[in-house]
C-alpha cells in the first residue's frame, strides 16, 4: 500500500463529505427524526377521538349513577371535556324497551355507546355495552375502570370496611421495575428503553447513510470514467482502502455528534433528570459501542463499495442493493423488538451472529448485562466477517470499476470473485 | 536504445483474447501513434501499459526496467472520456490529481496556476469543474494529466471535443513535451491527427497488431504506384490497361493502383492522350486513412463487440 496516495484520497473523501454542508444538515436531521418518530408512536398510542365521546349509562342497580358520576370527576387521568356522559336509572325490562328506541342515535354516531349494568352485576361484574363499533376499546376501557371502582365501593360497603380498605382493593397494581445486576440492584425506569431505540435507530441510519454515500461516489467515478484517471495513479485496492478510511471517518464523527450530548446528559449531573428517564451504561460498553460500529461501518462500506463498482448508474444500483439493504433491515427490526425480551434465543443468537449482531448486540446490552464473553464473541465474529468480506468485495470492485456496458448478472459477478488476479 | 518496449503482451477476457502478443518499440524523442478502431484493444494495451491490467503474457520496458506500480508515478494519462469531479473546484481538482501521482506543496501549486494562466482559465481557478463548459473542462483534464512533469504520456483522443485555437495550443504542448524527451503516446481512431502529429505508429485491429514502425516509412511503402487524379469527364476505360491493379472512382477524384511505381508514366501519357482533362495529377502519395482502410479490410472479419 503506498500510504501518501492513501492519503490523498482520504483527504480528498473528506473534503467531499465531512466537511459538506449535506454532512451537516443531514447529522443534526436525524436526531430531530428520532425524536419525531418517538414523539408520533406516543401521540398515536394516545390518541381518541378528539370529539368527546357521548355515552349513556344506564343501571338497574338504584342510586349507583349518582357514585358513578362522582367517581368520575374524582378520577384525574379521564378529562371531563372528553365525556359527554347521560346517567339513567330503569328496570332491565324498561331498558330493552328503550333501546329500540336508541337505536337510531348509535347509528348515526350522536350516541357513541350505552352501557346497561344489570343488578347482577354487583355479583358477577358482567356489564352489556351497546355501540355501533363494539371493538372502540378507548371509550369501553375508560368507563370501564370506573364503573369498576364503584362496584367494589359499592360491594364492600355494608361489610364494615373502612375508606382505606376500599381504596386498596380499588388499586390496580404497579409494578416497580428493579435491574438486578452484579454490582448492585437499582429501580429502573424508560431510559434503557429509550436508549435501546436510539442505539438502533442511530446504527441504522449511520450504516444507511455513509453507504449509500459511499455507493453514490463509487458510481460518480465510474460513470464519470473518473476512475481511469484514478487508477492510471493508484491502485484499485489503495482507492478502495482511502475511500473507506475517509468514509469510516465521516461516519465515526457524525455518530460521535449524536452521541456526545447523549453521554453529557446521562453520566454528568449537570441536568437533573427524573429516575424513570437514567440508565446505566459502563465506559466499557460505549468503547464496545464505538469499536462495534466501526468494524461494521467497514464491513458494510466494503459491500456498498462493491454493488457500486458492479453497476454503471444509480437506477440499477438501488436495484441492485436489496441483499446488502436486508443484512441492515432484518436486525434493524430484531433490535426493535428486543425489548420485548432481550435474553430469548433470537435476540442472544442474533448478537452474536454475524452482520446482525452489529444493530442488535448494542440494542440489547441497554437492556440486560450482556455477559462479556458475548461481547467477545460478537467482536470476533465481526472482525472475521470482514476479513472474509474484505478480499471478495476487493475483488468485485477491482474488476467491477472498470467494466461498462452492459449490466453483469450475479452469475457474472461470481465469476469474477473466482478469477485468479 | 529504445525508451520503451512492449514484448508479445497478451490478455484475455474469458474466451476472449483483447490484446493478442503485441510487440513493439516506441523511440526516444517522438510521438507515438496507436490507432485502431473502438473495441480494436487499444484500451487493454494502455491500460496494462499503466499498471492498471497485468498482462497474461509478455512485458513492458521502460528505460531498460520492468515496469512496477510505481511506475504509475511517471504517467500522466488523459483518458478518452473526461474523468473529473463535477463538484470539486478546479485547483483542488488539479492538486488532487498531483497529490495522488506522488506530488504536493507550493511548486506544484505555483505550476498549476501557470498553466491555467496559459490556458487562459486563471480566473476560473475556484470555480466548479460543473461550472466549465466542456472543452474548458478538457482543458483541465489535460492539465491534469501533465502537472506532475511526467515522463510518459499517454494521450486518448486528446483533440475530441476542442475548438481549433485550443486544437492548435494543445498541439503545442504535445509537440514542446516531444521536445523534452517525454515519450508520447497518442491513442487515436482520427487518422488525421496522427498522421500530422506522429513520428511512429503501431496499428492494431482484433487485438492484434497488423502494422507499425516509422510512418514515413510506413506511408513510402504503402503510396508505391498509388496514384489520385482529379479530371472532368469519363475515365472509366482505365479499367481495360493491363497495368492498373485497382481504382476506386469518387466522381471527380479517382483512386488508382498500378502494378509498378513506372507504370505511373504510362498512365499519365494514356490519359493525356485520350484528352481527358486533368486538374491535379498526384502519384506515390497515400494518408494513414488510406492504409488503414486498406489494412482493416484485409484482416477484416467481425468487429470485436465491447471496450475493454
Amino acid at each position: 500500500m503506498n500510504t501518501n496516495k492513501v492519503k490523498g484520497i482520504i483527504k480528498r473523501e473528506l473534503k467531499d463529505k465531512l466537511f459538506a454542508k449535506s454532512f451537516i444538515i443531514m447529522t443534526l436531521l436525524i436526531p430531530g427524526i428520532i425524536i419525531l418518530s418517538i414523539g408520533i408512536q406516543a401521540w398515536v398510542n394516545s390518541y381518541e377521538e378528539e370529539s368527546a365521546s357521548k355515552a349513556l349509562i344506564v343501571s338497574e342497580i338504584p342510586g349507583l349513577t349518582k357514585e358513578i358520576k362522582e367517581e368520575f370527576k374524582q378520577d384525574k387521568s379521564i378529562k371531563a371535556k372528553d365525556y359527554i356522559i347521560s346517567y339513567d336509572e330503569m328496570s332491565r325490562a324498561d331498558f330493552e324497551k328503550s333501546i329500540k328506541k336508541l337505536k337510531p342515535l348509535l347509528l348515526d354516531e350522536s350516541l357513541n355507546g350505552i352501557i346497561f349494568i344489570p343488578k347482577m352485576a354487583l355479583k358477577n361484574k358482567e356489564l352489556i355495552y351497546y355501540s355501533k363499533n363494539p371493538k372502540n376499546r378507548a371509550l369501553k376501557s375508560k368507563l370501564g375502570s370506573v364503573i369498576n371502582n364503584v362496584l367494589v365501593a359499592k360491594y364492600f360497603s355494608g361489610r364494615e370496611l373502612n375508606k382505606a380498605d376500599i381504596a386498596f382493593a380499588k388499586k390496580p397494581i404497579d409494578f416497580n421495575s428493579m435491574k438486578v445486576s452484579a454490582e448492585k440492584i437499582q429501580e429502573e425506569g424508560f431510559g434503557p428503553e429509550i436508549l435501546s431505540f436510539g442505539f438502533t435507530f442511530l446504527l441504522y441510519m449511520g450504516l444507511m447513510l455513509s453507504g449509500t454515500l459511499i455507493l453514490r461516489s463509487v458510481i460518480e467515478e465510474k460513470s464519470n470514467r473518473i476512475v481511469e484517471v484514478l487508477l492510471s495513479s493508484v491502485s484499485s485496492g489503495d482507492l478502495m482502502v482511502g475511500k473507506i478510511i475517509g468514509a469510516s471517518i465521516t461516519s465515526l464523527a457524525q455518530m460521535f455528534i449524536w452521541l456526545v450530548p447523549v453521554i453529557i446528559i446521562f453520566s454528568t449531573s449537570w441536568f437533573m433528570l427524573p429516575v424513570k428517564f437514567t440508565f446505566s451504561i459502563s465506559i466499557w460498553e460505549w468503547l464496545y459501542f464505538f469499536l462495534n460500529f466501526l468494524i461494521g461501518i467497514v464491513t458494510f462500506l466494503g459491500l456498498f463499495a462493491a454493488v457500486g463498482a458492479i453497476f454503471d448508474n444509480d437506477q440499477d444500483a438501488q436495484s441492485g442493493l436489496w441483499p446488502v439493504m436486508m443484512l441492515i433491515m432484518i436486525p434493524f427490526f430484531i433490535a426493535l423488538s428486543v425489548g420485548n425480551n432481550p435474553d430469548n434465543s433470537l435476540a442472544v443468537w442474533t448478537s452474536v451472529l454475524p452482520f446482525s449482531s452489529i444493530i442488535v448486540m448494542p440494542a440489547r446490552m441497554t437492556l440486560v448485562d450482556v455477559p462479556v464473553y458475548q461481547f467477545v464473541i460478537s467482536i470476533v465474529v465481526n472482525l472475521a466477517t470482514l476479513i472474509v468480506i474484505f478480499p471478495i468485495a476487493g475483488k468485485i470492485y477491482r474488476i467491477g470499476i472498470l467494466m461498462t456496458g452492459k449490466k453483469p448478472t450475479w452469475k457474472e459477478v461470481a465469476g469474477w470473485v473466482k478469477l485468479k488476479s | 536504445m529504445h525508451p520503451l518496449k512492449i514484448k508479445n503482451l497478451t490478455k484475455n477476457f474469458g474466451e476472449l483474447c483483447a490484446v493478442n502478443h503485441i510487440s513493439f518499440d516506441v523511440p526516444e524523442n517522438s510521438i507515438f501513434g496507436l490507432i485502431g478502431r473502438n473495441g480494436a484493444g487499444k484500451t487493454t494495451t494502455i491500460r496494462m501499459l499503466m499498471n492498471i491490467y497485468l498482462p497474461d503474457e509478455g512485458e513492458i520496458i521502460f528505460r531498460g526496467e520492468k515496469i512496477t506500480p510505481e511506475f504509475k508515478d511517471y504517467v500522466g494519462y488523459l483518458p478518452e472520456e473526461r474523468g473529473l469531479y463535477k463538484k470539486m473546484s478546479v485547483i483542488d481538482t488539479l492538486l488532487f490529481f498531483a497529490e495522488i501521482k506522488g506530488k504536493s506543496g507550493s511548486a506544484v501549486k505555483k505550476k498549476a496556476y501557470e498553466y491555467l494562466e496559459r490556458f487562459e482559465l486563471l480566473d476560473r481557478a475556484s470555480s466548479k469543474i460543473q461550472d466549465l463548459s466542456k472543452g474548458n473542462q478538457q482543458k483541465i483534464q489535460f492539465i491534469s494529466t501533465i502537472l506532475h512533469d511526467p515522463d510518459f504520456i499517454i494521450l486518448d483522443e486528446p483533440f475530441s471535443g476542442l475548438d481549433p485555437i485550443n486544437t492548435e495550443l494543445l498541439k503545442d504542448i504535445i509537440l514542446e513535451m516531444k521536445g523534452k524527451n517525454k515519450v508520447i503516446i497518442l491513442s487515436t481512431h482520427l487518422m488525421d491527427y496522427a498522421e500530422k502529429l506522429c513520428d511512429h505508429i503501431a496499428m492494431i485491429d482484433h487485438g492484434k497488431l497488423i502494422l507499425h514502425g516509422d510512418l514515413e516509412e510506413i506511408k513510402k511503402k504503402f503510396s508505391e504506384g498509388k496514384i489520385t487524379v482529379i479530371h472532368e469527364g469519363d475515365i472509366s476505360f482505365i479499367n481495360q490497361l493491363p497495368y492498373v491493379q485497382k481504382v476506386a472512382d469518387f466522381g471527380n477524384r479517382t483512386e488508382i493502383k498500378v502494378n509498378d511505381s513506372h507504370h505511373t508514366q504510362d498512365l499519365l501519357k494514356t490519359l493525356v492522350e485520350r484528352n481527358v482533362i486533368i486538374n491535379k495529377f498526384s502519384a506515390n502519395e497515400t494518408s494513414l486513412h488510406e492504409i488503414f482502410v486498406e489494412l482493416a479490410e484485409n484482416t477484416g472479419s467481425e468487429q470485436l463487440k465491447g471496450e475493454f
